[in-house]
């Protein structure tokens, strides 16, 4: 069985370092915590476990990067079931773009193309869980869930327009862990962002219709005041995997 | 002793319940390989003629009830009447599979020809081929339905195509939306039954006008 396992973790390492991207995004390690998921029937936590998570959202420079090694995902040539015409909107040509944004999050991204950057870097998509987990840090504390100044100060962030051009990356503000602009600059996709269902479905269980109305939605919530965490709910069950979304970008863990 | 026997024999219950997890469960029949994903595809060249819009443009690797890998585009041609469902579920997948029933009972002779029936598990860990199978025989599905399971990341590139939500429950099943979806012979979506025991005329007149 080890022996199994050591080949198997080699062959692993080989398929990692033979991935064209020359420098991976340096990446920290989150610790594993709970979380308790916005709409959950009694308080469930979910265990999430320790994982490495890129330090800032992935730039346009990055995807240009991507995109050259693989063309099928440049913006004339990507299928319109995996993203729509909004895709890379904000580039000039195939392998183009103001040079201003060369280090500003890449947006107008679709799900699939987002996790298929992540594949090419031996990386994947975070789930909700996780993304979650990282991003309740404030600058000093790995847990800022009950802290108003942040939830403010992510609040103000989240009621205010984006930008027409968006800042670079690590503009924002240094989290606990060590990770850049989880608030402050892009929403970000997540792997499992599906998983957010509204209404009018799953009529074969009755925990979902009851909890996501209006009103009693909002009570049975677990962090009603926490008003940023329904945007992001709100974003998350809003889009569709092939939308390409003018602030939506992304970045990948492992 | 017994202080002894019971680990040991907890340990090996879980590995054989372990064991047996990975060779039941869809993930390990469909390809397992590391993806090269950065390496071209060869199929993209033989669809090259494919609508950007086709489900068939995806490439992942499925296994049906009877344990043969397919890629989806093996579904070309036809006109395919499609959900999403999993095994263990009680009461929403039988109420959608009883309604593609009905659809396919109102559809005569000549015209299920050219249609076929399609279920695609979104639960990777749970369902295998031998589940798909006894489903089939549950639900007295024929030959023109074929059941099909694959990898966590294929099933869920799938039901984000589809736009069927999957949100999984502690308990190991799943809230997830209920549609039933048309493909036309390019595999693009053509219409789309959203919820159970809806009027199906809409979707009857989109697989006729399908007919060659």
């Amino acid at each position: 069985m080890k022996i199994f396992l050591l080949i198997l973790n080699s062959l692993l390492l080989i398929s990692v370092s033979g991935q064209v991207n020359p420098q991976p995004a340096a990446m920290v390690k989150i610790r594993g915590g709970s979380y308790i998921p916005l709409y959950s029937k009694d308080i469930q936590k979910t265990e999430v476990k320790g994982f490495e998570m890129d330090i800032y959202p992935v730039t346009n420079s990055d995807f240009l990067a991507f995109v050259k090694s693989n063309p099928e995902w440049s913006k004339s040539k990507a299928k319109s079931i995996f993203a729509d015409s909004s895709y890379l909107k904000q580039w000039n040509s195939d392998d183009s773009f103001n040079k201003k944004i060369a280090k500003s999050p890449v947006v107008n991204i679709s799900w699939f193309a987002a996790k298929k950057y992540c594949e090419c870097q031996g990386k994947r998509l975070p789930e909700t869980a996780e993304w979650e987990l990282a991003a309740k840090a404030s600058e000093t504390k790995a847990d800022a869930s009950k802290d108003p100044a942040f939830n403010q100060w992510v609040l103000n962030w989240v009621t205010k327009p984006s930008l027409s051009t968006l800042p670079s990356v690590g503009t924002t503000y240094k989290n606990f862990f060590g990770v850049y602009d989880l608030h402050g600059l892009v929403w970000e996709w997540t792997y499992d962002f599906n998983s957010a269902l509204t209404t009018g479905e799953s009529r074969g269980n009755t925990s979902l219709d009851n909890t996501l109305f209006c009103g009693g939605g909002s009570f049975a919530s677990k962090d009603i005041n926490n008003y940023a965490s329904f945007m992001r709910f709100a974003m998350r069950s809003s889009v569709k995997a092939k939308y390409c979304v003018a602030n939506l970008g992304f970045r990948c863990v492992k | 002793m017994c202080k002894i026997k019971k680990p040991v024999m907890k340990i090996s219950i879980v590995l054989i319940i372990s064991c047996a997890a990975i060779v039941m469960s869809c993930t390990k029949n469909a390809e397992t390989k590391v993806k090269s994903c950065c390496s071209k595809e060869k199929h993209t060249e033989a669809l090259k003629e494919l609508s950007g819009e086709s489900v068939y443009n995806l490439s992942s690797t499925w296994t049906t009830q009877k344990a043969e890998n397919l890629k989806l585009n093996h579904f070309r041609d036809k006109i395919m009447i499609t959900a999403m469902i999993f095994t263990h579920c009680e009461s929403a997948c039988p109420r959608i599979v009883a309604d593609m029933q009905h659809i396919e009972s109102a559809l005569t002779e000549n015209e299920r020809q050219q249609v076929s029936f399609l279920l695609i598990s979104m639960d990777p860990q749970r369902d295998s081929p031998s589940r798909l199978t006894e489903f089939a025989e549950d639900h007295k599905l024929n030959a023109n339905w074929t059941l099909i399971c694959s990898t966590q990341d294929a099933t869920m590139e799938i039901a984000n195509v589809l736009g069927v939500k999957v949100k999984k429950l502690e308990n190991g099943g799943f809230d997830h939306s209920n549609i039933i979806h048309v493909f036309d012979q390019q595999g693009v979506i053509v219409n789309q039954q959203i919820g159970f025991a809806v009027e199906q005329e809409e979707t009857l007149t989109a697989i006729r006008k399908l007919i060659k």
